[in-house]
Formats: structure tokens, C-alpha cells, sequence
């Protein structure tokens, strides 16, 4: 197997695998990241800090050999209220890291939802875009029925519909222009057909 | 030359705070850091939190990068560092999970016979390279499939050119014992 052979063999398996997914990185958002966890890293040790300082707080509280024993119920109670302290500060700081980490996944919710959003065309745009096509369509439909069907009324008909439903579009303009020429084709038409009229009617014998 | 050059540029105004610039070498990177990354983890699919942690080390220490190689290349060796943790980190689910994970994904999507051998052939491939121990799967991702120089392949990985040449003949020497019978159905 030469290396030739190698790299097409990994290539071909390698496109096979399809292309990585991953998301957006952006500056702003690493900021804010690098931010949490210094916030992270600092509230981490003082909630130890206050801990160890809880725990040689009950150390020293502890009552010495020579000293009087207290009451037991007492110390119980002392006791009591040192490991509640001590749970209601384990409890705040968990609280501060979940807040931040909750905060971390809003945010990267809420850019991941505005990446989306900036993705969606404006409605007003893609409303303006279809009438558009629509009128493009109608104008090319009546062309074709004159060009091939010889349908000329149906045709002023659907130019004038799209006159009436799309007056600011440049099809309604192209189908304006249609109809003029039409008309024009007439006016020339008509006298025409009365000279015509007029002449006198050359029957087969005559000639 | 020149896009050394515009590179440099943008280290430079995102030293001077500029974090557009950031955001323009992550668009001009991302793509290559996720598909070098994809590859180093055995192809996963999605590396997303691999190439987030490769930026935002990137964005620690690009106030420090000297520029004495490419942008490129030390954003190479920083993903090679992130996967090598990751690999250590949890290697054995990484691997037995990416090598269950081929099958059925790959067969559903074929209905053709040829096309289902194919990937059956291409799945066999990517297990061999997954199998390779990582020192050697490296220098095949970063030889055959980012198609890196040799020169920069040591510079990135820290090795001399003829460590380098070992790896690389010794990770083919094990492709080919895994390979070989398909070579010979090809052939």
C-alpha cells in the first residue's frame, strides 16, 4: 500500500464522515465566558475560605480539658447552629455558581436565537419579493397567450389585473405598456377595416 | 506572503482591543480547527465544545502569540493540546461510543447495496485510524487529511523531522495491517 493509495483511502472516508458541526464563536461571547468563570474562580475559594474559617470557629469553640464541660445540650445546640450556618453558606454559593452557569446557557441561548432570527428574511421584503413574482408571472402568461394562443382579450384582461392588484410593481408598468401598443394596434386597425367597409364589394364574376 | 501579512494585521488590532479582528480570524479558522478537530476525536460530528475551547484559549493567549509561526499552525497545535486532554480525559467513551455510533447512522442513510458497502468500507477505514495510538493518528490526520508540510507538522506537534518520519512509516505499518485485505480488494 503506497502513501498515494493511503491518503485517497482517508480522504474518501474522511468525506464519507460528512463536515463537523459547531456552533457561532464570537468575541463578545468568550468575554463573557472568561468573565463568568473569573467570577467563578473567586467565589469558589471564599466560599472554602469562609468554611475553613466556620470550622476553626468550631474548633476553637471546642471546650478545653481544664474548662468546665458544658452542657451537653448546649453544646448540641451550638453545634446545631454552626453546621446550619455552615449549610446556608454552602447553599448561597452553590446558588451563585447555578445562577451564573444558568446565565451562561441564556446567553448562549439568546445569541444562538438571534443568530436564527437574523437568518429570517423581513416579512414586509419577502411579501413585496412574491407579489413581485406574481405579477412577473401573470405578465409572462399573457404575453404567451398572445404570442402562441392569439387570445388578446384574455391577455388585456390579465394585463389589467395585474394593473389593479400590483399598480407599484415594474410589472405593472411592463403591462401598461402592453396594453398601450394594444390599443395602438387597434386604432390603426380600425380605420383600416372602415375603408374597407366602404369599398365596394368585388364580387367573383368581376374579376 | 500576503496573508501572513493580513493575519499579522489582525493580531495586531485585536491587540490594540479590536475585537472585530477576533471575530474575522475566527471566520477565517473555525472551519479548519473544527475539521482538524473532528478528525483527532475520531470523527464525533460534533466538536462544538472543542473548537469553543479552542478560541477561547486563542483568545487568552493571542496577546502573547510572537507570530514565529503561523496563525494557522499555533491555532493547529492548540487544538491538537485540547483533543490530546479530551482523548485522556474520557478516551475510552469516546471511542467505544464513535465506533457504535457508525453503523446504524451509516446504513440508514444508504439504501443501495454498493452504496451500504461502501460505507461499511469507509466506517472500517476511520475505526483503523481511531484504533492508531494518538501519537501516530496525528501525524496520518495531520499528513493525509489537513495535508500539512512537514515542516510544519513538526513544528506543531514538537518533534524533529526524523521522529516525524518514524511516526508517520509506523502508523502506515499498522494501516496496512488493518487495511491490507481491502488494498488487495481494490487492487
Amino acid at each position: 500500500m503506497n502513501e498515494e493509495q493511503i491518503k485517497s483511502l482517508l480522504e474518501d472516508a474522511d468525506r464519507a464522515a460528512g463536515p463537523p458541526q459547531y456552533g457561532a464563536v464570537r468575541a463578545r461571547d468568550i468575554r463573557l465566558r472568561l468573565r463568568r468563570r473569573r467570577s467563578i474562580a473567586i467565589a469558589a475559594p471564599a466560599a472554602a475560605a469562609a468554611i475553613l474559617l466556620c470550622g476553626v470557629a468550631l474548633w476553637n469553640r471546642r471546650p478545653h480539658p481544664q474548662e468546665p464541660a458544658a452542657e451537653p445540650q448546649e453544646r448540641i445546640a451550638s453545634l446545631e447552629e454552626q453546621v446550619r450556618q455552615l449549610q446556608s453558606q454552602t447553599e448561597t454559593t452553590m446558588r451563585l455558581v447555578q445562577e451564573v452557569l444558568a446565565k451562561e446557557r441564556q446567553e448562549r441561548r439568546l445569541a444562538a436565537l438571534q443568530d436564527e432570527l437574523a437568518s429570517i428574511p423581513d416579512p414586509a421584503q419577502e411579501l413585496q419579493r412574491q407579489a413581485d413574482k406574481t405579477a412577473f408571472v401573470l405578465v409572462y402568461q399573457a404575453d404567451r397567450m398572445i404570442r402562441e394562443l392569439n387570445q388578446t382579450e384574455s391577455a388585456v384582461e390579465t394585463y389589467e389585473q395585474v394593473i389593479r392588484l400590483f399598480p407599484q410593481s415594474r410589472s405593472a408598468d411592463v403591462a401598461r405598456e402592453r396594453l398601450a401598443q394594444i390599443r395602438n394596434q387597434r386604432f390603426k386597425k380600425s380605420p383600416m377595416e372602415g375603408e374597407s367597409r366602404c369599398e365596394p364589394h368585388k364580387s367573383p364574376s368581376s374579376v | 506572503m500576503a496573508k501572513m501579512i493580513a493575519e499579522q494585521a489582525l493580531v495586531e488590532r485585536f491587540r490594540r482591543g479590536d475585537d472585530s479582528a477576533f471575530d474575522g480570524i475566527v471566520q477565517r479558522h473555525a472551519a479548519d480547527v473544527a475539521a482538524l478537530a473532528n478528525r483527532l476525536l475520531g470523527w464525533p460530528q460534533d466538536v462544538d465544545d472543542v473548537v469553543q475551547d479552542v478560541f477561547l484559549a486563542a483568545f487568552t493567549g493571542l496577546r502573547k502569540f510572537r507570530g514565529d509561526c503561523g496563525l494557522r499552525t499555533w491555532l493547529f497545535t492548540i487544538t491538537v493540546n485540547m483533543c490530546r486532554r479530551r482523548q485522556r480525559r474520557r478516551g475510552f467513551r469516546i471511542r467505544t461510543m464513535a465506533i457504535d455510533e457508525d453503523c446504524p447512522d451509516l446504513c440508514a442513510e444508504e439504501s443501495a447495496e454498493r452504496a451500504a458497502m461502501d460505507n461499511e468500507t469507509f466506517a472500517r477505514i476511520r475505526r483503523a485510524v481511531r484504533a492508531l495510538p494518538p501519537k501516530y493518528g496525528e501525524v496520518v490526520v495531520l499528513r493525509y487529511l489537513q495535508g500539512l508540510e512537514t515542516s510544519e507538522m513538526c513544528e506543531l506537534l514538537g518533534i524533529t523531522v526524523n521522529a516525524m518520519q518514524v511516526r508517520l512509516t509506523r502508523a502506515r505499518e499498522q494501516l496496512r495491517e488493518s487495511l491490507g485485505e481491502l488494498i488487495e480488494e481494490k487492487t
